[in-house]
């Protein structure tokens, strides 16, 4: 174990290396200067522009850009945001928790919703009740996540103020108020952007799951035991379901990256200050260090999410070990 | 089949859900002692001198009004010549000891947030920052007449200039507010802005700094004692949404209290929420076509189409400008004479804006040679086509959609307008190297006129066209050393500008603000709009109810 | 192994498979016929009004420059669509042929291309994305295709490796090898025709992804640029005005859905046909 471990921990390194080079070879091909729009409509003069090329190293051929990201990247200095002036890696840190909060109620409302129903479905397959379903999920699937955001905050929030439009708190909460009306607070503001990007998901979550079960139901053992009269209930949540976690687990892994991208849109939408708000506003402003850190931020994630899906099937299937 | 993730976690989900709005649903009639006010941009370092690059920027500069107090505050009639339109801040008074030595008296009641007094070493002590051209190379510019700032005392500050000129004064207090000596001494420059005073500036003004929320918001409250009168708000909070829509809910939907530039197309929608009041403001903004009067690919040449001024007149004739204002702001949108926006003083003696001519449009055009030899509704001169490409940045919604209208009143008179949207940086880029054939700018001006010798004086550091007429920069100097009437001097060089059809100014617009009708005694000034924030009150009750 | 035409068969029966096929031959003439009919209406009589709500004249009323939304609507399918089909067919291409290649020839040229597919599928396609066109200037549709086209076929090349893989261990390939069978031959004869029914699952699931992806651009300022109608660029435009003139934005984004969902459908038989046990 420890040494598919350690094979397996090299590799997501290595991916995670390939990333990286990638990412920076294409923001560097840039024809584009991030300095040229601040002169955007006073106007600015040489000797400013030249004093802020230096300071944020703009100046230098690309070889040796490169070599300082690098060496910083080696200390965790991921270089200054041009549009904040402070250091990227301090940036994320703050910005990072919203996002966490944002894709982790997701996956909640995935792993509990979206699993039941698609387990619901493959045991009821072919029924009306698995057909409307799937039409449902078609259609959530289809919804571009931005649009419904922006047809949500319109109408809960604005025409019928039941959920705050966006935004992550009132900031008008007096300070002395308690953890729980705080946390209220906070779910409050939370329900739009997880509906929005909860629609999509669990739509997805729920195709994946019914196929993943049908597969499991057809096996040998479940067919056994159905026949030997086990109730179905059990057949399901005792047997059946246990080996259709392992698509599941998939999914987790797969999760990670359709979320942080949906994070860029239903973030901006709402307001939500995520790392998703943050890389569509460094997007604009060609930022390249933040948008460089964050590209790099969100890589680390799901390579890690990789890694993670990874170790979970090989604890539970030892055959996976040795492959 | 009884499941575990079954009906019963259902209803506890709805359940919980409900119980959290109904609190969340009192709070939302929120304590009237403070004001959220929507901004596209999140403060990170609102203090003067460290605002330079890309933190010169609305959001910092709004924050930092409200930190930071000047010498003397720009009236509401933005007139920056000489020193009539000031009202006492940080200074008490001003006298001149002759044309070129202006002498402040601090007002000794005057403190910091942390109780020290002001005293004139702060205010030396922070122009000797803000000259430093490697520490802030915008404002060390802009203060470059200025040339010393000395002390006599405790209280009095001695600014001398390097000549006479009309906008001493100004010089003087708009462009930077004191900072603390006492506090910024000890910190090398270069370390100011990674250092905690950048993180929770101490100033002088009416409101202190309590907190920012990253991505979130800004909040500021009152400072008890402040000298010129204790601000009735106690706190403000700034609130930031990057997204254009975002900002619009959270004003729509009573998150939020006031907001700065409602988009012209959601001008009538705020309109009909009657807790809001909308307020009509002189806008900075002023938007042209620049015609480049150098060959975008050789500018050592001449622009083969534009270089010639009846073409350049014969399009503004055949502009429907009036129209096109009508069109994208409705009522509060004015047709500028020059490149005048609505907060420049100069505007109130200037002439108004030609109308529409399409006759003299298409004879000026007929007499450069320009005829339709094909019959296909362009104009043509030697088989080459009257095709221009308009150069748009995709980011401005308004002049994605005058592009359009005026392409489209072009085409009538024979000018074929091929749109071109670039992406911001892009865009910028391209200006700055020349690269068009007619750009459509749009500048937010300094209340100063002084600033219209940077895109229209022969040597302008943003004369991206090459437009260069000898008698406009003799004029233009004139008005800005002071000789003679300033306002008579500026208007002629306007006039010159406009019979040379250097461009087609089309829109200066004012821009409605929207503020919550509890708040009472709400002025906006037009150069900075939340300044007079301190002499605001508001009314107890909050206003019931919203209608649309 | 069954071929294409049994499975568009299959799919036809399949109830669902038929709503979404019909549906999208209704965007597809639409695409093609609509902007005849109602040409893209860049010139317009009354500039002063605008923001119709849906009426008489207008069934989807009209937007902030009295442009009617329909016809937007109906042009910006022929431009999403179009992108999308066309991008997909690039993704399809590129990653049939890359897994072809790693599943056939394997070893370390497998290994290779494999590194980089994880590499490149751990950022996620939307960062990719939008680097690259914050990067580059306005870019003119086909680049936008090829970009777009460039970035999307990593899964599909594991697909189809995976199905070489599978079909070599079934003996075909060795058997026709040790027959004297020169590569092509076997590629084309062999592999090809067996990965094709994944590739068209794939190839119509993603054109629905596609046109999110595209529209997501759009809306961002970063896809296709105004004034060239587009769904995604005209929920952008309709963000300022949602409040007073919803249908502005709703209409574009039901033509999203109804496109993506019809896509979706037949995709969905199109992959009960070919793998029945998921049915």
């Amino acid at each position: 174990m420890g040494g598919w471990l350690l094979r397996r921990a090299l590799q997501a390194v290595v991916t995670l290396a390939i990333a990286t080079a990638l990412l920076f070879v294409l923001m560097r091909a840039a024809p584009g200067d991030p300095l040229f729009r601040l002169s955007a409509d006073r106007p600015i003069s040489q000797k400013e522009i030249e004093v802020l090329r230096a300071r944020y190293g703009l100046d230098q051929p690309v070889g040796r850009q490169l070599a300082a990201f690098l060496g910083g990247l080696v200390h965790g200095d991921l270089g200054v945001s041009i549009e904040y002036g402070r250091p990227v890696t301090a940036l994320l840190a703050e910005r990072l928790p919203a996002t966490l909060l944002l894709g982790g109620s997701v996956l909640l409302l995935n792993f509990t919703v979206g699993l039941w129903l698609g387990v619901r479905q493959a045991v009821r397959r072919g029924a009306r009740e698995d057909r409307w379903l799937t039409t449902l999920s078609l259609t959530g699937y289809a919804m571009p996540s931005f649009w419904l955001g922006l047809m949500l905050a319109w109408l809960v929030g604005v025409e019928w103020r039941l959920l705050p439009a966006a935004g992550m708190q009132d900031p008008l909460l007096s300070s002395d108020a308690g953890w729980l009306t705080r946390a209220g607070d906070v779910l409050r503001h939370l329900v739009l952007p997880v509906l929005t990007l909860s629609v999509v998901s669990i739509a997805a979550t729920m195709r994946y799951q019914r196929a993943a079960m049908l597969e499991v139901l057809h096996l040998p053992y479940i067919v056994t035991a159905r026949a030997k009269g086990l109730p179905e209930r059990l057949v399901t949540w005792r047997h059946a379901w246990r080996n259709a976690l392992f698509p599941v687990i998939t999914l987790f892994g797969l999760w990670l990256p359709i979320l942080v991208s949906g994070s860029v849109f239903v973030e901006a939408v709402f307001a939500w200050p995520g790392l998703g708000s943050l890389a569509a506003g460094a997007v604009g402003g060609r930022d390249y260090p933040l948008l460089m850190g964050a590209s790099l931020l969100v890589a680390a994630l799901v390579v890690a999410g990789g890694f993670l899906t990874d170790v979970a099937y090989a604890l539970l299937d030892p055959r996976v070990r040795i492959g | 089949m009884s499941t575990v993730t079954g009906w019963r976690s259902r209803l506890a989900f709805v359940v919980m859900l409900t119980a959290w709005s109904i609190p969340g649903a009192q709070a939302q009639a929120a304590p009237a002692t403070g004001i959220v006010i929507v901004t596209g941009q999140q403060a990170t370092t609102p203090v003067p001198t460290l605002m330079e690059g890309a933190a010169n920027g609305v959001g910092n500069q709004d924050v930092a009004d409200q930190l930071f107090l000047r010498l003397a505050e720009l009236g509401p009639k933005a007139q920056t010549a000489g020193d009539r339109d000031f009202v006492p801040a940080l200074a008490r008074s001003w006298t001149r000891r002759d044309s070129t030595t202006l002498v402040f008296d601090l007002d000794s009641r005057a403190r910091w947030h942390d109780g020290t007094p002001v005293t004139a070493r702060d205010v030396v002590f922070t122009f000797k920052r803000a000259k430093n051209p490697d520490l802030a190379p915008r404002v060390s510019d802009l203060l470059r007449q200025i040339v010393s700032v000395a002390a006599e005392g405790d209280s009095r500050v001695v600014f001398r200039f390097a000549r006479p000129y009309a906008e001493q004064l100004y010089d003087a207090t708009y462009h930077v507010a004191p900072i603390p000596f006492h506090l910024l001494d000890s910190i090398p420059p270069d370390s100011v802005s990674r250092s905690s005073f950048a993180t929770s500036p101490i100033g002088s003004g009416p409101y202190r700094w309590v907190r920012s929320v990253p991505g979130q918001f800004v909040e500021l409250a009152a400072v008890p004692d402040f000298f010129l009168g204790k601000p009735k708000i106690a706190r403000v909070i700034l609130r930031t949404a990057v997204e254009p829509s975002a900002r619009l809910n959270l004003l729509l939907s009573g998150q939020a209290d006031a907001m700065d530039i409602i988009p012209p197309p959601s001008v009538n929608q705020v309109a009909a929420d009657t807790t809001l009041r909308l307020i009509a403001v002189p806008s900075s903004t002023m938007g042209f076509l620049l015609f480049n009067q150098r060959d975008p690919k050789n500018r050592a040449r001449p622009h083969s189409i534009l270089a010639d001024n009846r073409v350049r007149r014969a399009i503004t004739f055949g502009l429907d400008r009036r129209q096109l204002v009508q069109a994208v702001f409705g009522s509060h949108g004015m047709v500028p004479y020059g490149p005048v926006s609505q907060l420049l003083w100069i505007r109130h003696r200037s002439p108004r804006a030609e109308g529409p001519n399409v006759n003299e449009a298409r004879r000026l055009l007929a007499a450069t040679g320009w005829g339709d030899s094909d019959a296909d509704g362009t104009l043509d001169r030697d088989g080459h086509p009257l095709r221009l490409v308009l150069s748009v940045p995709n980011t401005s919604g308004i002049r994605r959609q005058m592009a359009l209208l005026i392409q489209e009143q072009l085409r009538r008179i024979g000018v074929q307008i091929e749109i071109l949207q670039l992406e911001f940086p892009i865009y910028l880029e391209r200006r700055a190297a020349g690269d068009f054939d007619v750009d459509f700018s749009s500048v937010n001006q300094d209340p100063s006129p002084s600033g219209l010798t940077q895109s229209w004086a022969c040597t302008g550091g943003n004369n991206v066209a090459g437009y260069c007429d000898r008698g406009v920069d003799s004029v233009m100097e004139q008005a800005v050393r002071g000789r003679g009437d300033p306002g008579e001097r500026w208007i002629e060089a306007l006039r010159k500008i406009e019979e040379d059809a250097a461009a087609t100014f089309l829109y200066a617009p004012a821009f409605m603000y929207a503020v919550n009708r509890r708040f009472r005694g709400v002025t906006i000034t037009p150069q900075s709009a939340w300044l007079t924030l301190r002499k605001w009150s508001v009314s107890p009750v909050p206003v019931a109810g919203r209608s649309r | 192994m069954t071929s294409i035409l049994e499975i568009l068969r299959s799919a036809w029966r399949n109830p669902r498979g038929r709503t979404g096929a019909l549906l999208l031959l209704i965007v597809a003439v639409a695409a093609l016929v609509g902007p005849w009919l109602l040409p893209d209406p860049l010139a317009q009589p009354d500039i002063l009004a605008g923001g119709l709500p849906p009426g008489v004249g207008h069934p989807f009323g009209t937007d902030q420059l009295s442009r009617d939304v329909l016809a937007r609507v109906v042009n910006g399918a022929r431009i999403s669509l179009g992108v999308s089909v066309l991008a997909v067919a690039l993704s399809v291409t590129l990653g049939a042929a890359v897994g072809i290649v790693a599943g056939y020839w394997g070893g370390a040229i497998d290994a290779a291309l494999m590194r980089l597919v994880d590499g490149a599928l751990a950022i996620p396609r939307l960062f990719i994305l939008l680097l690259v066109l914050a990067v580059w200037e306005r870019v003119p549709v086909l680049a936008l295709i090829l970009i777009i086209g460039v970035t999307g076929w990593f899964a599909t090349s594991r697909l189809v490796r995976g199905e070489v893989l599978r079909i070599r261990e079934e003996g075909y390939v060795q058997a026709a090898e040790a027959l004297g069978a020169r590569r092509r031959r076997i590629i084309f004869r062999h592999l090809l025709p067996n990965a094709l029914g994944p590739l068209l699952v794939a190839a119509t699931l993603g054109v629905g992804d596609v046109i999110l992806l595209e529209a997501g651009l759009s809306f961002l300022g970063l896809g296709i640029q105004p004034p060239t109608p587009s769904w995604g660029g005209m929920i952008l435009d309709s963000r300022e005005v949602m409040v007073s003139a919803p249908w502005t934005g709703i209409f574009p984004g039901l033509a999203i859905v109804v496109t993506v969902l019809s896509a979706n459908l037949f995709g969905d038989a199109l992959r009960d046909a070919v793998d029945p046990r998921s049915a």
